[in-house]
């Protein structure tokens, strides 16, 4: 057993000194196509860190002040009730909530979200409109709102999240579709070094299946060459990934204070789990591209 | 040990290999393949280590029909084959010791048994104190040495030769024909394609002969005609 795997990594080694070039190559656009994914997936969600409030189809927030009283809360929350023609539903987000969705909202301004704590943070009323709604109706309501001494301010989704929400889309997809294109070409790639790292080897092969060795046993070294290039080209990845998301969390406070920025930072551990996802893509793809060639080539 | 049965090879409609071909070689046997070139050796010898399958006839290897073996076992069935071949097929980058080690690598034997077996195969072969070579700085008859060192270290039950001193001078194909009749009398089959008139006269085994694919002379203790 010892021997077989000892046999598999030198030959596997092997090959990558053999073919530099073309190993260096497949690594490299493995390596672009993943950090294009991974760009996609972290943008993704930090544009959903900036739109987290708005979830569930929430159209209009009332921040009520620090100071209310429960009579002062009771009075939105029964006017509220009262509009259901055109309210289907609404929640209270108090201050605890309030304060998590300040971590992923204020993520990029650490400062400011030091200074808040329960005593001094808004809590919100979010009202999901009935299907259907004129957002008219919700403004004149929100004009009512606004007069009340214990209401800070009444925000719409409309105002905040329409330009967001069509660049998430439209980053979104096309980033998506680009990673898609060079993953392929990745993919390809590695099958093309795999392809003539066989052909290289041919008379090695010959030999091999002359005295007797298995075809699982001449593809494996291939197998994990191939799977190699696409974990590496992960890991270049994800090298790429956290230099960017450094550069991008620092380079963030330069931009003006409550311009919406500070959100799109990922503090929560999100990159580390697309790195993982990158990684495991890039050995899929290497997996596939060398499996391919390994049992398509072999006959030689 | 090998039985052909009516086995018939062709490469086209119009090029017939392999004609009809019928006969039976005993375990320990040492039988030449004779015959100009073209005139289906070669393709004989594919077929018996499965590298080639007939369109008719069967292929008896050590009681087994290896026609319609599926395709799995093959590695199996080769495991018990020596092959020897006019340009050694040997690999270049590896040393005298790694070529012949290879042959059972691939095949899972574990390294204590390859620094045992090896060595004892290359002292046979006479190539004892060269295992660190590699293959460019051996003569041609050095190299086949190692060719068929890698052929007998698993210590095949059937040896098939293709031509083996076709690429050798006299004396040094001698000194193989010498080798192959050592290992012969260990009780390996061998079966053996040549053009080499005087080593078939010198050897005095059994011959069949071939022409146009068509066996035409199968005779004990023969010559090469």
């Amino acid at each position: 057993m010892w021997s077989r795997v000892r046999y598999t990594l030198r030959e596997t080694f092997d090959s990558f000194r053999r073919n530099a070039t073309l190993t260096v190559a497949a690594i490299i656009t493995a390596a672009i196509s993943l950090l294009g994914v991974g760009l996609t997936l972290l943008s993704q969600h930090a544009f959903d860190n900036l739109l987290s409030r708005w979830e569930g189809g929430v159209e209009m927030i009332v921040f009520m002040r620090p100071t209310t009283t429960p009579d002062q809360f009771d009075l939105v929350e029964r006017v509220l009730g009262e509009q259901t023609e055109f309210i289907e539903s609404f929640t209270f987000c108090d201050a605890t909530c309030s304060l998590a969705e300040a971590d992923r909202v204020l993520a990029g301004e650490p400062g400011v979200r030091d200074l808040l704590d329960e005593s001094n943070i808004t809590t919100q009323f979010k009202a999901v409109p009935t299907e259907g709604t004129d957002i008219d109706l919700l403004r004149q309501l929100s004009t009512a709102f606004e007069e009340l001494p214990s209401v800070y301010e009444v925000k719409f989704a409309e105002d905040q999240i329409s330009l967001i929400s069509q660049l998430q889309s439209f980053f979104g997809f096309r980033l998506l579709l680009l990673s898609g294109f060079l993953l392929f070409a990745a993919v390809l790639l590695i099958w093309n070094t795999i392809r003539t790292a066989i052909f290289a080897r041919r008379r090695e092969i010959e030999v091999m299946k002359l005295v007797g060795a298995t075809d699982w046993f001449i593809r494996i070294p291939f197998m994990l060459e191939g799977l190699l290039h696409g974990i590496i080209g992960g890991a270049v990845a994800s090298v790429g990934l956290w230099a960017w998301n450094s550069q991008w969390t620092s380079g963030v406070k330069e931009f003006p204070a409550n311009s919406g920025f500070a959100a799109l930072v990922v503090v929560d551990g999100y990159d580390q789990t697309v790195m993982l996802i990158m990684v495991v893509i890039g050995a899929l793809a290497g997996a596939i591209g060398s499996g391919i060639a390994a049992s398509r080539f072999l006959d030689i | 040990m090998i039985r052909l049965e009516n086995v018939t090879k062709s490469y086209s409609t119009e090029v017939v290999a392999v004609r009809d071909a019928s006969f039976d070689v005993a375990k320990g046997e040492f039988v030449f393949l004779v015959g100009p070139s073209g005139s289906g050796k070669s393709t004989l010898l594919r077929m018996l280590n499965r590298q080639d399958r007939p369109e008719r006839g069967a292929v008896w290897v050590a009681g087994r029909n290896i026609v319609d073996m599926p395709p799995g076992r093959v590695p199996h069935l080769r495991r018990n084959i020596g092959n020897i071949f006019q340009d050694y097929k040997l690999l270049l980058e590896k040393s005298v010791f790694e070529n012949v080690a290879f042959a059972q690598e691939v095949i899972g034997r574990p390294s204590h048994v390859i620094n045992q077996q090896v060595p004892a195969v290359l002292e046979l072969v006479g190539l004892a104190g060269k295992e660190d070579r590699l293959p460019h700085q051996l003569s041609g008859g050095e190299q086949q040495r190692v060719s068929i060192a890698r052929a007998f270290v698993n210590r095949p039950l059937i040896l098939l030769a293709d031509e083996p001193t076709g690429n050798l001078d006299p004396g040094t194909g001698e000194g193989i024909m010498r080798l192959l009749d050592r290992i012969n009398k260990t009780g390996t089959t061998v079966v053996m394609a040549t053009h080499d008139q005087r080593i078939v006269n010198t050897m005095r085994k059994r011959v069949i002969q071939l022409d146009r694919g068509v066996i035409v002379r199968d005779q004990a203790r023969g010559v090469y005609e």
